[in-house]
């Protein structure tokens, strides 16, 4: 039931960071001050912080949306816990991956892009 | 009170049981049993002895005592399990929390009303469907299967132990209830024919004896097959562990096949 329940909160919150998405590179087109101006606040830690989030919903939805294509194809059903530990750990690798990348943005004063 | 049988040097177990009476209660509370533990107990004899010795107006259903009827299936301690079938020694805990299953309506205390879960069990048809030369027009395969020409009506119907095996599994279910009511598709909708009704729907859908163009429709409409997201809840809650879920998902392949009209009439030989 988790894997299915963590599926829906990763789809709501994409959903959610669609619409702040558009609403964010709307607020960048009013010209070319405004655009520098979304840009230095993106770069900052902060969002970098939720970037890493957003990683993790994006990871989450799209590996275990690969595990229930599977199930659709009658592939593995009788092994959905060990691919659903599958999904966990592989979101975890790349999620610590990309949290190594950001790490001196984040924390170390460097500036990102 | 008959405390008397549990001598001191029984161990004891407490059971926590919901009560509630719907035309009484506002709402359910626990009442609290020292039930004395002998080994081998079974949760349903804990009840059973508080019925006989502490409390005569507990409700609950059990039949058979053997896992066999599917009457005595509850919530205990948080889980799916069949009271008759349900070690206390597994629990590993003297507190033994028991309630009824969740999602159906209490009639008393762990007695649930079902008619809900039964007439879906009815709506899928669970008997072979097809008459009037429609019936296993679809020629059974493997060593033994008659040859199509051989299949009419009014003539036995022979089914090969291959074809048999292929549903094995969906014949064990005791209906007792425990699926359908872990199930969130039928949380959130209570008009979802649910994993038991579907479970049975495959088990006919996948009988090379019945007509799957007559049974597709019945469980695949807006309450049917395409209602399960795979959660596997009822997988998990199944106290005869039938793989469910499996089950489910091959009728969803027969099903879409049928949709797509690219099964014909073989949609049961390859869904498997």
């Amino acid at each position: 039931m988790w894997a299915w329940l963590f599926h829906r909160i990763s789809g709501l919150a994409l959903v959610f960071y669609l619409f702040l998405h558009l609403m964010v590179l709307s607020s960048a087109t009013a010209g070319p001050a405004a655009f520098d101006r979304a840009m230095e606040e993106l770069h900052s830690p902060l969002f970098l912080a939720l970037d890493l989030l957003l990683l993790l919903a994006v990871l989450y939805h799209g590996l275990n949306g690969i595990r229930v294509v599977l199930f659709d194809l009658g592939l593995g059903v009788r092994r959905q816990a060990a691919l659903f530990w599958m999904v966990m750990v592989l979101t975890a690798l790349v999620l610590l991956a990309a949290v190594a990348v950001t790490w001196p943005f984040l924390f170390g004063g460097g500036r990102a892009g | 009170m008959d405390q008397a049988l549990g001598a001191a040097d029984t161990p004891t177990v407490y059971f926590n049981v919901q009560r509630y009476d719907p035309e009484v209660d506002a709402k359910p509370r626990y009442d609290r049993f020292a039930v004395p533990y002998e080994p081998g107990m079974t949760v349903l004899q804990g009840l059973l002895w508080i019925l006989d010795h502490v409390d005569g107006s507990l409700a609950l259903r059990y039949s058979c005592r053997e896992a066999a009827c599917g009457s005595c299936a509850m919530l205990v301690n948080g889980w799916y399990r069949l009271a008759c079938k349900t070690q206390v020694k597994d629990l590993r805990s003297k507190e033994i929390t028991v309630q009824p299953l969740p999602h159906y309506p209490v009639i008393k205390d762990l007695v649930v009303d079902m008619s809900g879960f039964f007439a879906k069990y009815r709506a899928v048809q669970p008997y072979l469907v097809g008459g009037d030369g429609q019936r296993a027009v679809e020629p059974a395969s493997g060593p033994g299967a008659p040859a199509p020409e051989e299949v009419a009506p009014g003539r036995e119907f022979r089914q090969s132990p291959a074809d048999r095996a292929a549903f094995e599994d969906a014949t064990i279910c005791i209906l007792c209830g425990a699926c359908t009511s872990s199930c969130p598709s039928f949380w959130t909708n209570p008009d979802y024919l649910g994993p038991a009704a579907l479970l049975k729907g495959y088990r006919f859908a996948a009988d090379t004896r019945d007509c799957l163009a007559e049974r597709v429709p019945l469980l695949s409409g807006e309450d049917g097959i395409y209602r399960c997201h795979t959660i596997f809840n009822c997988t998990a809650a199944c106290p005869k562990e039938i793989p469910i879920t499996e089950a489910l998902q091959s009728l969803k392949r027969m099903a879409s096949r049928r949709l797509l009209g690219g099964g014909g009439g073989g949609g049961r030989q390859a869904a498997r």
